[in-house]
């Protein structure tokens, strides 16, 4: 960990990463109405205080997520979106949220292998689902080069669009590890950078397929 | 988005059920039902949301007694990189890749694409600013308004409440040109129906479907139009957006002026409120070009000129007609090229 001139400590990425996924909550620790704050014990228990006294107000629904490999049990609103859900229940800010209507692809994630953008997918549909975000990338050895090359190659400026552009990358090297440069660009074609970084991505992309390939996986 | 009730429907006749009551949506892939409910576009904001995902069996692509046939929920990523629909229907699988965008794709679904409301941007101005006609409002705003993407084949006339009316919202579908000139059937819960008529204008709806009606099989009866069809699209991206004109052309059937040999199917998206079929450049080249040898380049500019017969374009949209006109005569001369190999 570095500080600053000021002392304050200056968390790397990964680092934060590490720390948001080991604070992600597994199950409510407390229950309670949105509504009138009650306490309740069990999902079941609010289910039937929601019938019983809010029977006009849209009853909370209970999904089990796989978040990067864990399971999250959670009690939410039906009308948030995956993307929503990430941040105000597990915590896990990488993912961002831009145009909200699917057009830009910078709150891309990855479910069940395909890269999905989470600003259009409802998380009462997600159940079951196993569903990956950034803050796994970053935390993992493998996608080091990843990181490393789109910092070296100066692959972003206000870094907004990143994380959706690393995963709609990781996507695609999941499927295809050596993937040419028109298949980069293809691939990324759903995620937009008003900076205008676009032509270093797929350089970025190449230069760490092939540092990947050799198997290289710590900062140099 | 602001509350509502969600069902995760389990099979096709509890979602019919849940959406025959009053105030229900299907959700599919979302792609283009969750924006209007965050841009909030609706007279009436929906109670429920009914996701169709839940439901098995509806998720398949299979090739069976030489007809293609697709669940309605099948993603339009795996239409794209199927090898069924390749080698069967190469041009379903150009145009489902051509669709938004890869991450869009993996999610949204083949029904979706076809049941999508239109794009106009009074329809779908933030929190229903235009109370217009395609609501059940009075008016359409597109015709003294901003019309440079709507329809230059007039407005399609529909019964709303209180009265006729008519809408100048184009059909903007990637998929619906491909599977009109491929002859393809739909089936739904109740009927099945060839694709032309599928599409049809309503108040907030854009086919003829009915209340509790879903889209459950999309079939490409082998007549040899799959195999021949050719898929163009004209937009201003190549990613990420909606084409502002796409046409299909395709070759099977019988022809009616020369027996024995296939007859020409031409429909063109973007141009008018349903996918439009250009009945007399079908004739022309029917009558001119029973084999695809016969094509001339004045024959494949004859035809383009034919397509656009009907065409009225309005202040901004003249733009369209030139389109119409390069797009078919670029598809039929690459047709008449040998292929290059």
């Amino acid at each position: 960990m570095e500080t600053t001139r000021a002392g304050a400590s200056l968390k790397s990425a990964g680092e934060q990463a590490a720390a948001a996924l080991a604070a992600m909550p597994r199950r409510p620790e407390v229950i309670r109405c949105p509504i009138c704050k009650r306490q309740c014990l069990s999902f079941e228990e609010l289910s039937e205080h929601y019938a019983a006294e809010h029977p006009d107000s849209v009853a909370p629904t209970a999904v089990t997520l796989n978040v990067n490999g864990l399971n999250c049990s959670l009690i939410i609103e039906p009308h948030l979106t995956l993307k929503q859900v990430l941040q105000l229940h597990l915590g896990l800010t990488g993912a961002k949220e831009m145009c909200d209507r699917g057009a830009c692809g910078s709150c891309t994630v990855i479910m069940d292998g395909n890269p999905a953008l989470s600003c259009n997918i409802l998380a009462s549909e997600c159940e079951g689902r196993s569903i990956e975000t950034i803050e796994m990338v970053a935390v993992m050895p493998k996608w080091r080069p990843l990181i490393d090359e789109y910092c070296k190659w100066d692959a972003m400026q206000c870094g907004y669009c990143t994380p959706g552009y690393l995963m709609a990358a990781k996507a695609l090297l999941d499927r295809n590890p050596s993937p040419t440069e028109y298949e980069i660009r293809e691939a990324l074609s759903g995620n937009i950078c008003i900076c205008g970084t676009q032509p270093r991505h797929s350089q970025a992309i190449l230069e760490a397929v092939s540092r990947m390939a050799k198997g290289e996986t710590i900062n140099a | 988005m602001r509350p509502f009730n969600h069902i995760n429907a389990a099979s096709i006749a509890e979602a019919g059920e849940a959406l025959k009551k009053g105030g229900a949506v299907a959700v599919a892939g979302g792609g283009d039902l969750l924006g209007a409910l965050k841009d909030n576009i609706f007279p009436e904001y929906p109670r429920t949301v009914v996701n169709l995902k839940s439901i098995p069996g509806l998720n398949y692509i299979k090739f069976e007694d030489g007809a293609l046939k697709l669940g309605a929920l099948t993603t339009l990523a795996d239409i794209a990189r199927s090898p069924i629909v390749g080698e069967h229907a190469p041009a379903l699988a150009a145009a489902a890749k051509s669709a938004s965008s890869p991450a869009l794709r993996e999610t949204t679904t083949i029904g979706g694409n076809l049941c999508q409301l239109p794009r106009c941007w009074y329809f779908r101005k933030l929190n229903n600013r235009f109370d217009c006609a395609r609501k059940g409002g009075e008016r359409c705003f597109a015709l003294t308004g901003d019309n440079r993407y709507h329809s230059v084949f007039g407005g399609a006339g529909f019964e709303a409440p209180g009265g006729q009316r008519a809408c100048v919202a184009v059909n903007q579908g990637e998929l619906a040109p491909v599977l009109i000139a491929m002859a393809a059937r739909l089936k739904t819960t109740t009927r099945e129906i060839e694709a032309f008529n599928f599409f049809d204008v309503g108040v907030l709806s854009s086919t003829v479907l009915e209340a509790g009606e879903l889209l459950t099989e999309i079939e490409i009866p082998p007549l040899g139009f799959a195999e021949t069809c050719r898929y163009r699209r004209f937009a201003f991206r190549k990613s990420i957006d909606f084409p502002i004109i796409n046409l299909s052309i395709a070759r099977g059937g019988e022809n009616p002026n020369s027996p024995g040999k296939p007859r020409w199917h031409i429909c063109i998206g973007g141009v008018a409120p349903t996918p439009h079929i250009a009945k007399a450049a079908e004739e022309l080249l029917n009558v001119n070009a029973p084999s695809a040898a016969d094509l001339t380049p004045e024959l494949a500019q004859a035809a383009g000129v034919a397509a656009t017969e009907g065409a009225r374009a309005f202040e901004s949209n003249a733009y369209k007609l030139q389109l119409i006109k390069t797009l078919i005569k670029r598809e039929l001369l690459a047709m008449s090229a040998p292929p290059a190999d």
